[in-house]
């Protein structure tokens, strides 16, 4: 049911947008330079950056490995990969599952991280709503069905208002989400005011709870290497190169006397 | 004595852009470093803000170079009085004892490093470069391999390695290290072309084809590669001129031959361009190519 257009005070817009945007975009702002004083150094365990660094090696064999000899390819590959010595095969690491709830260190970065993000945003929200309530203050360009209405309509009880008309809590939040693009403009890739990473990051779970499982990741680049073949890629280069002319331009320079 | 500024006539954030462009590029120009970095740090310090400390550790690194002891000292006390813990600093101090070859002292301030910080791989690497400038290179090689094996991604450390393993004359292993820098490096013409050299270096007749691949990959990657280019020339009039070969081989590396003796001849046409002598040095180029032609005794 398409209602008549409302005509909203341009005062609202004054007072009530733009402050909105202000105030979500410092406290960003604010909980990026927050969250760099308490974030703690990571200590590096050696063995996790020697096999991180395997992984790579092995993973750099499979994709470049038809740039080097046949022979080369395949010892590498042997040394991986080989039933009784190969490296996959024979190196089993130790692994001390993390338990979340135990594990003081992971406690204090998961209350921390609590802290910083959504703390404030229910902190800011709420008062939003409190202070700002009672009005509308955009309409949303496409039209929404009554459902929406309770959620993005907080204290405006009317029964005949269209579902696009939105209350400030509501642009609230869609401020949250669609300034990460202006964080990463000016606080630079990987900030901490970006919230729906954080939010990502507790989807999936177990990137939190404990570092990748280095046995099974073996296993992984060892399926993985068995399947590859070796496709020399030099196999006919000097007929590709010699197809044509060099090319020499600007190897010297005009006025070489 | 005038000022680098009066002499260049360049402003104090020009000087301040070129060691940063030096400093990411890499640069080993020690002296200049020293010469704009000293006007820099002693004219100009208050208004470089935070990038005061880099530029003191780049010129540090500098004066060691070029062995201005004095120079050093002064970056090395502003450095320690402002970050007293750090680690880098640290390395810093090992490396003005390394400079003093004062090696001992140098090593204990390194094991202390790694004792606190075991994953630190500037200070294992410091520990290296001494072993290499006492000239013990077996030592040298073991402590490199001990550190790849930990580190298996450090492509400085494998370049290191194989520059070792060529000083020694040990080219199987000079190559393997090679490889891996090709494989991380595909694109990388210099890489190729270094492991073309050492492969032709081996002899044999597998290895004169794989230097010959890869003299071509590297012309392939960069066609102005000219070592690349004599390499592929002197490559396939090696194996042409080997009586083992079978007809069909020797007929293909003397179709190499002859195309990248054109392509060297093109090249110093183009290069004698401007130049009244142009015929003389021609010719002086085909008799070259003729004199390398590899001839059976």
């Amino acid at each position: 049911m398409a209602g008549p257009e409302l005509l909203l005070d341009s005062s609202i817009r004054m007072w009530v947008v733009l402050p909105i945007v202000f105030i979500t975009f410092f406290v960003g702002v604010l909980r990026h330079y927050v969250s760099q004083l308490l974030s703690s150094d990571r200590k590096l365990d050696l063995e996790q950056v020697s096999d991180s660094q395997v992984l790579l090696r092995s993973r750099v064999l499979r994709e470049n490995g038809k740039y080097i000899p046949r022979q080369s390819f395949f010892m590498r590959k042997h040394y991986f990969n080989d039933a009784e010595t190969g490296f996959f095969k024979r190196v089993k690491r130790k692994v001390v599952p993390k338990n979340p709830m135990t594990d003081t260190s992971m406690l204090t970065d998961m209350m921390k991280g609590n802290l910083t993000n959504v703390l404030p945003m229910i902190l800011i929200g709420g008062w939003i709503n409190w202070a700002f309530s009672g009005f509308v203050i955009t309409k949303v360009p496409f039209p929404l069905t009554l459902r929406f209405k309770p959620m993005l309509q907080r204290g405006i009880d009317l029964l005949s208002l269209d579902a696009s008309w939105v209350s400030s809590a509501s642009w609230y939040f869609l401020n949250v989400f669609g300034l990460r693009s202006m964080y990463s403009l000016i606080l630079g890739q990987d900030n901490a005011a970006d919230q729906s990473r954080i939010m990502q990051d507790q989807m999936t779970g177990a990137a939190m709870a404990m570092p990748p499982d280095p046995n099974k990741a073996f296993k992984s680049e060892w399926e993985a290497l068995e399947v590859v073949n070796h496709q020399w890629a030099l196999e006919s280069v000097e007929e590709e190169l010699m197809a044509r002319d060099l090319d020499f331009g600007g190897i010297f320079s005009a006025n070489n006397s | 004595m005038a000022s680098l500024s009066e002499m260049y006539d360049v402003g104090w954030e020009e000087m301040r852009d070129k060691l940063r462009k030096w400093r990411e590029d890499n640069c080993r120009n020690s002296e200049q470093i020293v010469d704009v970095g000293e006007e820099l740090i002693s004219e100009h310090a208050s208004k470089l803000g935070d990038d005061v400390w880099i530029i003191y550790e780049q010129v540090m690194i500098a004066a060691l170079d070029c062995s201005r002891d004095d120079l050093a000292l002064t970056c090395l006390q502003e450095l320690r009085k402002q970050f007293p813990d750090s680690h880098r600093v640290k390395r810093l101090t090992g490396m003005r004892l390394e400079a003093l070859e004062r090696y001992d002292e140098a090593n204990k301030h390194y094991d202390a490093i790694l004792q606190e910080d075991p994953t630190n791989t500037a200070a294992r690497k410091r520990k290296i470069s001494i072993l290499r400038a006492q000239g013990k290179s077996t030592e040298a090689i073991r402590e490199l391999n001990e550190y790849l094996e930990q580190f298996v991604g450090d492509q400085e450390a494998w370049h290191e390695l194989s520059e070792l393993y060529i000083n020694e004359h040990d080219y199987g292993k000079a190559a393997f290290c090679l490889e891996e820098l090709m494989m991380t490096n595909p694109h990388n013409h210099l890489y190729c072309e270094q492991y073309a050299e050492v492969k032709y270096t081996q002899g044999g007749m597998e290895n004169l084809e794989l230097a010959r691949k890869y003299f071509a990959q590297a012309l392939r990657l960069n066609n102005r590669n000219m070592r690349a280019l004599f390499g592929l020339y002197m490559s396939a009039s090696h194996i042409a001129a080997s009586p083992k070969v079978s007809a069909k081989v020797k007929k293909d590396n003397i179709k190499y031959a002859a195309w990248a003796a054109a392509q060297i001849n093109r090249a110093y046409k183009l290069a004698g361009r401007g130049n009244k002598e142009n015929k003389c040095s021609i010719k002086a180029v085909e008799e070259m190519l003729e004199s390398m032609q590899i001839t059976m005794s």
